[in-house]
């Protein structure tokens, strides 16, 4: 209710990038103030440090050598930076998606079930830039999500394993400045990557008046998506379902760096964003909102 | 109607009972943003692959000339290689599997060599990117892009590395492999072609005689102009249609290799994504053990005697597995010549079973030792013919007789069968 009232004073401004603005700015609020984001970035920051003191522990017993364990496990015992990657690598198919769907999806079917849509649109911010708003607060949050894993690995790597000279995937070896450089390049692929996330998850929200229902549907969404990208029958269809490359962001740990991939999932990003985008825009802009 | 949606409503001016028209209207718009990007995305390649370039007229004999005496000694580029044999997963699997088990040293271990010969017959199945880098016959790289990880072959004069990102070992050879040189220049370590060049080579020199050879027109490859050769069979009998090349125009390089079978589809699909002739920087085939990685040395003298040095190595596994490996490659007999030149061997009556994936995962490695009936597994995946069981795919066929002879080739099953002698 508080935010509605916010909004009602500084939305009255005229229709201009200040007003947008300030609906942008509290979006961040209504997102971050919410004790849900920050359980939700508490609990992905608590997955590398878990990732860690696993890999630490299991490293120390004397069965040792994490022999077996996927490469990017067995290379943070190496190197403690390396850890940024294997827990953005075990974030990004579940963790990650579930959290941004969970705020997407929330977005605006949350506040039509609480009843505080109908005071945001009385504002003459018009339901464009509301929904602009929204979208952006949500990419914001993708970064925010990610940073959170990406921060709290360095972290934890750091306290736990030596830092210094970084192995590559492609058995090339470079230095902990350039390989710094590399995990925020990472990490900022990853966020993007969830772009598409948010578009679908807003238009779901823009669908139902249930915020439950809303999330329920973007996170079942995003779970089944993974569940027919494995499947190599459909071979046709995969290269065009959201997730297909979320993982090329390993490419950037080559030596020279392989872009395909990446700007291959960046364009999808870009595809989905634009239609499911403009699909929650037609929905939101048309609709009745009755609560 | 509520009060806010009347306010919307004056907002963007529209009149409220033209509501309902309003929201078809919107509806338009996402499903034109979606057909814009389909057409896109469709339309793109097509416009890319436009009109073949124009070139001077050459004939086969001249293309061919081209191809075969190309002088470019120094390329990089990104190599996309699709192969759709038809093999049963299985077989695959096997056959990966019964490689490592024949280097021997895998399973014992507890995790796999970066043995170069189990890690490529992946490429026999399914779509893989590599990248190559070439600078004369002495320094070679290939990069095989996996999902989260990579493997890297480096050659770099007396001095061969394979690195496994996934087990984070590497085989480190020293000493210039000379049968293996003259055997296959370009080719690091590999029986697998990894480039357009290696099989393109094979196809043109391999088949001479037995074979007819066009050009068929021009085409843009990876930005380079290119003619494309049609080399057919011309015995009957191969299962094999047509390979088709696309040679560099200006130097020569063969860029892609597509071969299709005479059911009409593709079977192999090697072509440059992107090319560039230009010397790579030397610091590319500059290879060292990452810290930490387990490396495994080897003389590459030894590894030329092949066989024998992996059977000193293979000590510590059982007599099955040497066996099969004695009758796997001293007892293999070649009918007939080119396109249907079929293979045979006797295939052994029990194996070490393969360690499913001991490159991946030292846990399975230990499952190693497990004895395995092959032409149990080979009956289980055939279908009985005359005179034995036939294991097909789109182009490789395998005919196993009855008494445990083997029979391979890319030719149809009539000619098998009159090679091993039955009816």
């Amino acid at each position: 209710m508080s935010q509605a009232e916010t909004v009602l004073a500084t939305g009255r401004r005229p229709q201009t990038a200040s007003g947008f603005l300030a609906l942008f700015r509290n979006e961040l609020h209504l997102t971050f103030r919410r004790m849900r984001t920050k359980v939700l970035l508490g609990i992905l920051a608590a997955l590398p440090i878990l990732i860690g003191v696993i890999v630490k522990l299991n490293t120390d017993s004397p069965r040792g050598g994490g022999g077996g364990a996927p490469s990017f496990i067995a290379q943070t015992t190496q190197n403690g930076l390396f850890l940024v990657f294997t827990a953005l690598a075990v974030a990004l198919p579940v963790f990650l998606p579930m959290t941004v769907g969970v705020v997407a999806g929330d977005s605006v079917a949350g506040e039509a079930a609480t009843g505080t849509l109908r005071y945001l649109l009385v504002a003459p911010a018009g339901r464009t830039r509301l929904l602009a708003a929204k979208f952006t607060a949500g990419l914001v949050f993708c970064l925010a999500a990610t940073a959170a894993v990406a921060v709290t690995a360095l972290a934890t790597g750091a306290t736990l394993f030596p830092l210094g000279e970084v192995t590559l995937i492609s058995g090339d070896t470079i230095g902990f400045a350039d390989a710094l450089l590399r995990a925020v390049l990472v990490a900022g692929v990853v966020a993007v990557s969830l772009a598409g996330l948010v578009a679908i998850g807003l238009f779901v929200s823009t669908l139902t008046g249930s915020g439950i229902a809303a999330m329920a549907a973007t996170v079942g969404l995003v779970i089944t998506v993974q569940i027919l990208d494995a499947f190599p029958q459909l071979d046709a269809v995969r290269p065009f379902l959201f997730t297909h490359y979320w993982m090329s962001f390993s490419d950037l740990l080559r030596e020279p760096m392989y872009w395909d991939g990446v700007w291959k999932d960046l364009g999808l990003q870009a595809a989905y964003v634009a239609v499911f985008g403009s699909a929650a825009w037609a929905r939101f802009t048309s609709r009745d909102i009755s609560a | 109607m509520t009060n806010e949606t009347a306010v919307e409503d004056q907002l963007d001016g529209a009149v409220p009972y033209r509501s309902r028209r309003r929201t078809l209207v919107r509806a338009g718009v996402p499903v034109a943003v979606a057909a814009v990007i389909a057409a896109g995305v469709g339309l793109v390649p097509a416009l890319a692959a436009d009109s073949p370039p124009d070139l001077p007229q050459l004939s086969a004999e001249q293309v061919v000339a081209k191809a075969l005496g190309s002088d470019a000694q120094t390329l990089s580029g990104t190599v996309s290689v699709s192969t759709d044999l038809g093999v049963p997963s299985q077989l695959l699997g096997a056959a990966a599997g019964g490689l490592g088990a024949a280097a021997g040293h895998g399973g014992e271990q507890g995790q796999g060599s970066a043995d170069p010969q189990s890690k490529l017959l992946g490429l026999l199945g399914g779509d893989q990117t590599l990248r190559v880098a070439v600078d004369g016959p002495d320094r070679q790289r290939v990069d095989l892009l996996e999902n989260l990880a990579g493997y890297t072959l480096v050659r770099n004069g007396d001095q061969s590395w394979a690195w496994d990102s996934s087990t984070n070992t590497a085989l480190h050879m020293t000493g210039r492999p000379a049968a293996e040189h003259a055997k296959a220049p370009k080719a690091p370590l590999t029986g697998v072609p990894t480039t357009p060049q290696e099989a393109a080579k094979r196809f043109l020199t391999g088949t001479a005689g037995t074979t007819s050879v066009t050009v068929a027109g021009t085409a843009n490859v990876a930005g380079q102009k290119a003619y494309q050769l049609s080399v057919k069979p011309t015995q009957s009998g191969s299962t094999v249609s047509e390979v088709r090349i696309a040679v560099a125009a200006d130097n020569g390089v063969p860029l892609a290799v597509v071969v299709k079978s005479t059911d009409g589809s593709t079977v192999l699909d090697v072509h440059f994504t992107d090319v560039s002739f230009a010397k790579p920087a030397a610091k590319t085939f500059d290879f060292t053990a990452p810290k930490g990685a387990k490396v495994t040395e080897k003389k590459a003298d030894e590894a030329a005697a092949g066989h024998d040095a992996q059977g000193k190595q293979g000590e510590q596994g059982t007599q099955g597995d040497r066996g099969a490996q004695g009758k796997g490659h001293d007892g293999v007999n070649v009918i007939g010549e080119g396109w249907t030149a079929v293979i045979s061997t006797q295939l052994p009556s029990s194996v070490e079973a393969p360690a499913q994936g001991s490159h991946g995962d030292g846990k399975q490695g230990k499952r190693h030792g497990q004895p395995m009936n092959p032409q149990a597994l080979v009956k289980s995946l055939g279908k009985p013919v005359g005179g034995g069981t036939l294991i097909s795919t789109k182009v490789v066929n395998v005919l196993l007789t009855d008494d445990g002879r083997v029979f391979a080739g890319a030719v149809t099953l009539p000619v098998l069968q009159h090679a091993a002698g039955v009816n």
